[in-house]
C-alpha cells in the first residue's frame, strides 16, 4: 500500500505545532510534505483567494494551502478554540478549517483544540491518527515520542534566546507570533536586517510560557488571549536587559491592535511598531530601523 | 586649503545642499526641486553649489541622507549614509540644544522626534497614508490654483476657517470641493486646510506622544506660515522656525559627515562620471524581486532588491 501523504503549510500553525506534526506522522510510517518557504508567488496566490478582512498571515496560509493542493492525500489544519478558559486564540484560528474546507477541494485533516470542554491536544491526536487507520497504541507511541522530541528542542531554543541577555551588543525584544517572526516573506527580512545593524535579537515566543502568562497581569489584567499575554510577558522579564522594544504585526491583526497599543503606553524603553501589509517596499522599514538603532546607541552611550 | 564639509539631503519633492566649515558654520547652501529625478538633481545640486565656493576651501567629507540617500551615497562616495531621523535630530540639535520636539512635515513623509538631554528619545512616522503631507498640500493648492508660496499668507488672512476632515486626503479632498461648491470663501478653505494638515498630524503622527516645548518645526511645509499659525494654537505654545528649516537635514549630515571624516579629499565634478541604474525583475526563484543595478562608468558597483542577498 502506499503511505499516506500529509501536507503540512509551511505557515500559521507550522510554527507551534510543525515539529510535533513531522516526528508523529514519520513515527506513523507517512509521508510528511511541506510547501516551500513562502515566497512572493506563494504570498500572490493567497491574496487571490483571500478575502478583504483577513490579515497578511491569514493570507499567506491560503497561499501555502493552495500549493499545496493536488500534492497530497491530506492537508492537516486544526481548529483550535482555546487552551483553556481566558486562554482563547484569535477567532482565526477557529475558523480557519471552515475558511480552507469551503474554499478548496482537497481532504483535509483535522482536530479540535478546546480545553475548557475537557477536548485535549492529545485526544485530537488520536482522532486523527484513528481516521488515518491506525490503533491507539500505535497513535499513543506516536503522540509520546513526538511530544518529548519537541518539548526538549523548544527548551534548548529557550535557553539560547535566555543566553542572548547577557550580549554585549544592543539587545532587542521582538514582540509578534511566531508565525510572522520566523516567516521567510514576512519577519526574516527584518530580523535579518537586524543582524546586519548587529543587534542581538531576542523573541518573544521563546520564554517559559508558565512565567510569561501570569506575568503579563502586570501590565493588563483583562487580557484573555494565550498567545498575546505570553508575548507581552516577555517585556517584565527583560526589562531591565534590553535597550528596546519591537513590536511586530502584520495587517489587520485584531489581538494585536488592542494589545500592542495598549502595553505601549506602559513600558519605559523605546519601542517601535512595525505594522506589514503586502506592499513590497523596504525603504520604510529599513528607515524605521536604523534610526531605531541609533536611539539605542545613543542612549547607552549617554547613559540616560 | 581650510576644509570643510558637504551634506546632502534628497527628498522625494525637494534636494538640499550645504556645505559646512569648521565650526559648523554655512559657507553655502542651496534647494532645487528633485522633480522625480534624484541624480540628474544632485549633478545640478553639486554644480551649483561648486561654483560659488570659495577657492580656499577643499572638501574633506560628504555626507548623504533622506530617502535617495543610498543611491546618492554610492554616486558621491559618501563618508556617511544615515536616515534622516537622525540627521534632522542632529541639524537642530546645533541650532537649539535644549529643543524637546521636532515636529518635520516633508513630502512625502511626517515625522516627529522627541529629545531628552540632547539624545533622541522616541520617534514615530507616518506610515502608508499621505494625508497631512506636503505634496497632498500641493496638490490642493494646483487644484484651487493658488501657488503654493501664497497658500499660507492666504491662510491667515481668514478669520474662519472652514471644516474639512482630517483622517484622509481622499476625504479631504471631497469636503473641500464641497465646501468649494457651497460658495465659501477660498481663503476660509486653504486656511482649513492648512488646519487639517495640522489636526491630521497630531491624530497620526503624534498619536500618543508627549509634546512639550520648545518646539521646533521644519520641513518644507513649515514655510507655510498658515500651517505654523495653527500648530500654534492647537497646542497652545509657540513653535519655532528656523530661517534654516529646510535646510537642517543636510545640516545634520554635514556634522555628521564632519565627525566621521576618514581624511579624504573629495572633487565635486561629478558630470564626468557616468552613473546610470537598470531595474529588472529577477527569475531566477519565483520571489521574482525587483532588481535595480548601479553602474558608474559602465561597471556594475552595487545592486539592490534582492530577498535572497545573492545579488
Amino acid at each position: 500500500m502506499d503511505k499516506i501523504r500529509i501536507g503540512i503549510p509551511r505557515s500559521i500553525h507550522y510554527y507551534y505545532y510543525g515539529d510535533l506534526w513531522i516526528k508523529f506522522f514519520k513515527k506513523l510510517d507517512c509521508d510528511v510534505i511541506i510547501s516551500p518557504k513562502t515566497n512572493r508567488e506563494i504570498m500572490e496566490k493567497g491574496i487571490q483567494y483571500a478575502n478583504d478582512e483577513m490579515c497578511l498571515s491569514m493570507k499567506n496560509l491560503l497561499g501555502h494551502i493552495s500549493y499545496l493542493q493536488g500534492k497530497c492525500d491530506y492537508i492537516i489544519i486544526p481548529r483550535i478554540d482555546n487552551y483553556g478558559v481566558e486562554n482563547q486564540t484569535c477567532t482565526n484560528f477557529l475558523a480557519i478549517y471552515d475558511i480552507v474546507n469551503n474554499m478548496f477541494s482537497q481532504d483535509i485533516l483535522s482536530y479540535n483544540i478546546d480545553v475548557a470542554h475537557h477536548q485535549t491536544e492529545e485526544k485530537g491526536f488520536l482522532e486523527m491518527g484513528r481516521k488515518l487507520g491506525f490503533t491507539k497504541k500505535e497513535i499513543q507511541r506516536a503522540y509520546r515520542d513526538a511530544k518529548t522530541f519537541v518539548q526538549n528542542k523548544k527548551q534548548a531554543l529557550i535557553r539560547k534566546n535566555l543566553e542572548k541577555l547577557n550580549s554585549e551588543k544592543e539587545k532587542v525584544l521582538l514582540i509578534g507570533h511566531p508565525y510572522n517572526m520566523y516567516d521567510d516573506y514576512i519577519g526574516r527580512p527584518i530580523i535579518s536586517f537586524l543582524e546586519k545593524l548587529n543587534v542581538e535579537v531576542i523573541y518573544s515566543d521563546l520564554f517559559y510560557s508558565s512565567i510569561t502568562g501570569p506575568i503579563s497581569k502586570q501590565l493588563s489584567k483583562e487580557l484573555y488571549w494565550k498567545f498575546n499575554k505570553e508575548s507581552i510577558g516577555a517585556i517584565p522579564v527583560v526589562q531591565n536587559k534590553v535597550d528596546g522594544i519591537i513590536f511586530l504585526s502584520t495587517f489587520p491583526c485584531g489581538p494585536d491592535s488592542l494589545v500592542n497599543e495598549l502595553v505601549m503606553r506602559k513600558i519605559h524603553l523605546p519601542y517601535i511598531n512595525l505594522i506589514l501589509d503586502d506592499v513590497d517596499g523596504r525603504a520604510g522599514f529599513e528607515t524605521r530601523l536604523e534610526s531605531f538603532v541609533d536611539i539605542m546607541q545613543e542612549r547607552k552611550r549617554k547613559h540616560v | 586649503m581650510k576644509p570643510c564639509y558637504l551634506g546632502i539631503d534628497i527628498g522625494s519633492i525637494s534636494t538640499k545642499g550645504v556645505i559646512l566649515d569648521e565650526n559648523n558654520e554655512i559657507i553655502r547652501s542651496l534647494y532645487i526641486w528633485t522633480e522625480g529625478n534624484p541624480i540628474e538633481a544632485v549633478r545640478n545640486l553639486l554644480d551649483g553649489l561648486k561654483n560659488d565656493l570659495p577657492d580656499c576651501y577643499e572638501i574633506k567629507g560628504i555626507g548623504t541622507t533622506g530617502s535617495a540617500r543610498k543611491l546618492i551615497g554610492l554616486m558621491v562616495d559618501a563618508n556617511i549614509v544615515k536616515n534622516e531621523i537622525t540627521a534632522h535630530a542632529i541639524g537642530t540639535l546645533s541650532t537649539y540644544p535644549d529643543v524637546h520636539t521636532i515636529l518635520e512635515i516633508g513630502g512625502q513623509d511626517s515625522k516627529i522626534i522627541l529629545l531628552e538631554n540632547g539624545i533622541i528619545t522616541d520617534y514615530s512616522m507616518n506610515t502608508l497614508c499621505a494625508a497631512g503631507t506636503g505634496s497632498f498640500l500641493s496638490s490642493q493648492a494646483k487644484r484651487l490654483g493658488i501657488p503654493i508660496e501664497e497658500f499660507g499668507s492666504m491662510a491667515l488672512e481668514s478669520q474662519n476657517p472652514v471644516k474639512i476632515a482630517a483622517r484622509c486626503t481622499v476625504f479631504a479632498e471631497s469636503d473641500l470641493i464641497h465646501k468649494a461648491q457651497l460658495g465659501y470663501e477660498k481663503k476660509d478653505i486653504v486656511a482649513g486646510l492648512c488646519k487639517s494638515i495640522v489636526l491630521n498630524y497630531l491624530n497620526n503622527v503624534g498619536k500618543g506622544k508627549k509634546i512639550k516645548g520648545p518646539i521646533v518645526f521644519q520641513g518644507g511645509v513649515s514655510k507655510n506660515k498658515g500651517v505654523v499659525k495653527y500648530f500654534e494654537e492647537v497646542l497652545g505654545e509657540k513653535v519655532i522656525v528656523d530661517a534654516n528649516s529646510h535646510l537642517m537635514g543636510a545640516i545634520g549630515i554635514a556634522i555628521l559627515a564632519h565627525n566621521n571624516a576618514v581624511g579624504k579629499t573629495y572633487q565635486l565634478n561629478i558630470r564626468d562620471i557616468s552613473f546610470e541604474t537598470k531595474g529588472m525583475e529577477c527569475n531566477r526563484c519565483s520571489n521574482h524581486c525587483e532588481l535595480l543595478k548601479i553602474y558608474k562608468d559602465q561597471k556594475l558597483i552595487d545592486s539592490w532588491g534582492s530577498k535572497c542577498g545573492k545579488f
